[in-house]
């Protein structure tokens, strides 16, 4: 009597209610995997096959139902990927279908093998497939209906005891079980034919042609070999500990638990035959991997790949731990297991994961209605254009134009060693900043490498406002709080990026604008005032990143629509429209402003940029002074140059190659087809001395030339 | 559904002492005490920090707020992987759908989102 069918390799075979598809594999007289002994215990990997569009799965877990597909992995390399349909990723959100419960249990047991009371009970019985245990500690499951994500207090690994399977010739042949499999399978009603069993007096196992068992040899008590004849070898070589999901977190809050915590004696050393199944590591292999030094059972898994399989050593780990036991006289401990203990599907892997959310400034609707194409740009969401860069370029440069820089990293630092504090923090000097007044500021690691920059403003003379760059205005407030703590100092920081908005009013009626507005007096360059602006109070700060006259506007974030549609209604007999990203970088570009983070490397030092002016050496302490001092003696083969060449401007990243041997030399980290000065403009490296003047640039010759290369000497942006 | 709203506050940062003894000016002001050194005072129109004249004190709009039922927070745990604290008026800071956020657990928890964020929370969260 039958239950149905299953589909293997496109033909059906009969199942019995209760079958897994391993067991409705082996009553057909077929083998799910590529052969290897079989424990029917989800320990192994030797029943792995694609069920229902899944590769990897452990068919002696999966239940056969009627019409699962099962189709059976190559006898060599590695199961093709799915065919998915580009369309069907676009429109079908990887996991958006996988429901995740989450819950918090003080005690969770992982199988049946310890007390339970009062415990949350993760077992396979009940239809939960555990897949891993993460830091937290959190188990990540599989469960009726979706995933579950269950935080615990203390996690008890619970799992009983795996087979011992046999490491010998011969051992990968089909038709070799354990003898908790061989129960099973007899339970069934499979046909296990004309059965051999054996111990730990196990030599080896004979096949046919096909594969498959044909005899099995075995130790005598006088030394000798004898051979049986056999259909099917049941292999009982004792137990070891099932422990592979203790084994993936290393934590005083997950411990083991009945007989997956006895200490179980190890096989005998392997001699011959593929040790891990899963990864074909043979015998030899660990033989070749040990002579080359790697005697450290962690080195000795990643060097012969024994364990990195889907078992993760469930199967290979006491023959390993045995092999190098029998090496160096000391047994190791086990290695450490890496999820998924079961096959998991990337959509089960992503359900109710998220991707880094992006920020909005307040004025992201006000964009949208302007026309703007937004884009994802320093963990903000930003426009990058309205429609018309070259139009919004030259609003700024002849005209009145606005941006939005509420993504700027904004600070406020206040306390009576603020001053010391930033003395020791910033390259520059603090000291002599007057209340009113700010200065441009690198800001340096202990390296002495650009970590970000941007303005300090002294409000008063315990208290400042620091602005960084949109990308590294987290980090640099960490940085800032750390030092303080470090030093003990008494300062207070309040982050206010996400608190205030800013708009750049700039050009050269922009004065004219902000008059308009309520800005009588306007403070001059690198002065800052707060003043009320289409009665929004303003901290309003003149500097310049676009070259032209400039007014940032920091305001709070509830009057942020209110100023900028102030601004486009009373400039709109200006000529005033919004600039997006992309002219704002060719405005800077054509100034020669450097832009932390784009242009800059890891290990980009002031020199390198040629701004050795933004670090006064005079000054006997502040962060990277050392390391400044000290490299300054040596060598430097890296400048950032600006470059100028006919035609268009090159691709961002694009090879800057020596004109005579054509070697790269550096590469381009911006360029600007300038509408004002008729050429392309670039900024990039050179990392080979002696620095050339001459270039090739995607094709083209380009010339060094100094930076800025329009308005060099500020005068615009002082007017 | 809930929605996340914007409130005015007051943010200071001071001396720990000095934001104990401080006092709010306000009705029915809510404080949330961020750090030690660090509180908000959502409804708040003002403070007085005695003993510390370089605690930085600012009128806030950068905070969105929603006040949430048993069946709305439950709908939130579930996109929560930190262990959601029961003990009432505890203030939890920590990811929510993926997104910083707080959290102050009582009879109607308090959610807490940074202004910039709280379009896409409610989004992740299935409000809108």
């Amino acid at each position: 009597m039958t239950d149905g069918r299953i589909v293997v390799d496109g033909r059906p075979i009969e199942l019995h209610a209760g079958d897994s598809v391993a067991v409705a594999i082996l009553r057909a007289g077929e083998v799910p995997g590529r052969g290897g002994t079989l424990c029917l215990a989800g320990d192994c990997g030797n029943c792995l096959a694609e069920v229902d569009g899944v590769a990897y799965v452990q068919t002696c877990q999966a239940p056969a139902r009627p019409g699962t597909a099962v189709r059976r992995h190559p006898a060599a390399g590695k199961p093709g990927l799915p065919v998915v349909d580009l369309g069907d990723v676009i429109r079908i959100p990887v996991g958006m279908d996988i429901a995740v419960r989450r819950a918090h249990a003080v005690v969770a047991v992982v199988g049946s093998d310890a007390d339970r009371a009062g415990a949350a009970v993760l077992d396979a019985s009940d239809g939960v497939d555990v897949m891993g245990i993460y830091p937290g500690p959190t188990i990540v499951a599989r469960e009726s209906g979706g995933m579950l994500h269950l935080a615990a207090d203390e996690i008890v690994v619970a799992t009983g005891s795996a087979e011992l399977q046999p490491v010998c010739d011969g051992s990968n042949l089909a038709g070799i079980l354990t003898p908790r499999a061989a129960e099973r399978l007899e339970a069934a009603g499979v046909d296990l034919g004309l059965v051999a069993r054996v111990g730990r007096e196990l030599v080896r196992v004979e096949g046919d042609e096909r594969g498959r068992v044909r005899a099995v040899v075995a130790r005598a008590a006088d030394g000798s070999e004898v051979a049986t004849e056999c259909d099917t070898v049941v292999v009982d070589l004792g137990r070891a500990p099932r422990d592979v999901l203790a084994r993936m977190l290393r934590d005083d809050a997950v411990r083991v638990a009945g007989s997956a915590a006895d200490e179980q004696p190890l096989p005998p050393p392997p001699t011959a035959g593929i040790v891990c199944p899963c990864m074909g590591t043979t015998v030899d292999d660990l033989e070749t991997a040990f002579s080359k030094s790697y005697t450290n059972l962690e080195l000795l898994k990643r060097a012969s790949w024994a364990g990195l399989g889907p078992c993760q050593g469930g199967g290979c780990l006491p023959h390993v731990r045995a092999f190098l036991a029998a090496k160096t006289g000391v047994i190791p401990d086990p290695f450490t297991a890496r999820p998924a203990a079961r096959q998991i599907t990337l959509a089960e892997a992503a359900a109710d994961t998220h991707i880094d959310a992006f920020r909005r400034t307040p004025l992201h609707d006000e964009h949208l209605a302007a026309g703007a194409r937004m884009d994802r740009f320093g963990g903000w969401w930003r426009p990058w254009h309205y429609g018309d860069v070259v139009g919004e370029y030259w609003a700024v440069r002849e005209g009145v134009s606005i941006g939005d820089v509420s993504t700027l990293g904004k600070l406020i630092v206040s306390g009576p060693d603020v001053v010391e504090a930033l003395e020791r923090i910033y390259p520059c000097l603090v000291a002599d900043i007057k209340v009113g007044r700010s200065r441009y500021a690198l800001l340096l690691n202990e390296r002495g490498h650009v970590m970000d920059d941007g303005m300090i403003l002294r409000d008063a003379e315990t208290r400042f406002t620091l602005t960084f760059t949109s990308g590294g205005a987290a980090n640099a407030e960490m940085w800032i709080r750390d030092w303080v703590e470090t030093w003990g100092l008494r300062v207070h920081v309040m982050d206010r990026t996400m608190s205030l908005a800013a708009i750049n009013v700039t050009g050269p009626l922009a004065k004219e604008l902000l008059g308009r507005l309520g800005l009588a007096d306007p403070p001059r360059f690198l002065g800052h005032v707060r003043v009320d602006i289409a009665g929004v109070p303003c901290h309003v700060m003149r500097l310049s990143f676009t070259g032209e006259t400039a007014f940032e506007l920091h305001h709070p974030l509830d009057g942020s629509v209110a100023l900028w549609r102030a601004l486009m209604g009373r400039g709109r007999d200006l000529g005033i429209r919004p600039h997006g990203l992309q002219a704002l970088f060719g405005l800077r570009l054509e100034k020669g402003h450097v832009i932390v983070g784009m242009d800059t490397e890891l290990d980009t030092t002031p020199r390198r940029l040629g701004m050795d002016w933004a670090v006064r050496m005079v000054k006997p302490a502040f962060i990277g002074r050392a390391a400044l001092e000290r490299t300054a003696k040596l060598d430097d083969d890296r400048r950032w140059l600006g470059y100028s060449m006919d035609g268009q401007a090159p691709v961002e990243g694009s090879p800057i190659r020596s004109i005579e041997s054509g070697e790269v030399v550096g590469n381009v980290t911006g360029s600007w087809a300038s509408p004002l000065l008729g050429k392309a403009l670039i900024l990039g490296w050179q990392r080979r001395r002696p620095l050339a003047d001459r270039v090739e640039i995607d094709g083209g010759e380009a010339t060094v030339t100094p930076t800025p290369f329009y308005d060099p000497e500020g005068l615009r942006a002082r007017a | 559904m809930p929605a996340l709203e914007p409130v005015e506050a007051v943010r200071v940062v001071a001396t720990p002492a000095a934001i104990d003894a401080a006092r709010w000016v306000g009705d029915d002001v809510d404080v949330i005490r961020i750090a030690p050194d660090e509180a908000l005072g959502l409804g708040a129109t003002g403070i007085d920090v005695p003993g510390d004249p370089d605690a930085i004190i600012e009128p806030e709009a950068g905070f969105a707020v929603a006040l949430l039922d048993t069946d709305a927070l439950y709908g939130v745990r579930d996109h929560i992987d930190w262990v959601v604290p029961d003990e009432p008026g505890t203030l939890a800071q920590g990811k929510i759908a993926g997104v910083p956020a707080r959290l102050v657990t009582g009879d109607r928890a308090l959610l807490v989102v940074h202004v910039a964020y709280a379009d896409e929370l409610e989004r992740r969260l299935g409000w809108r």
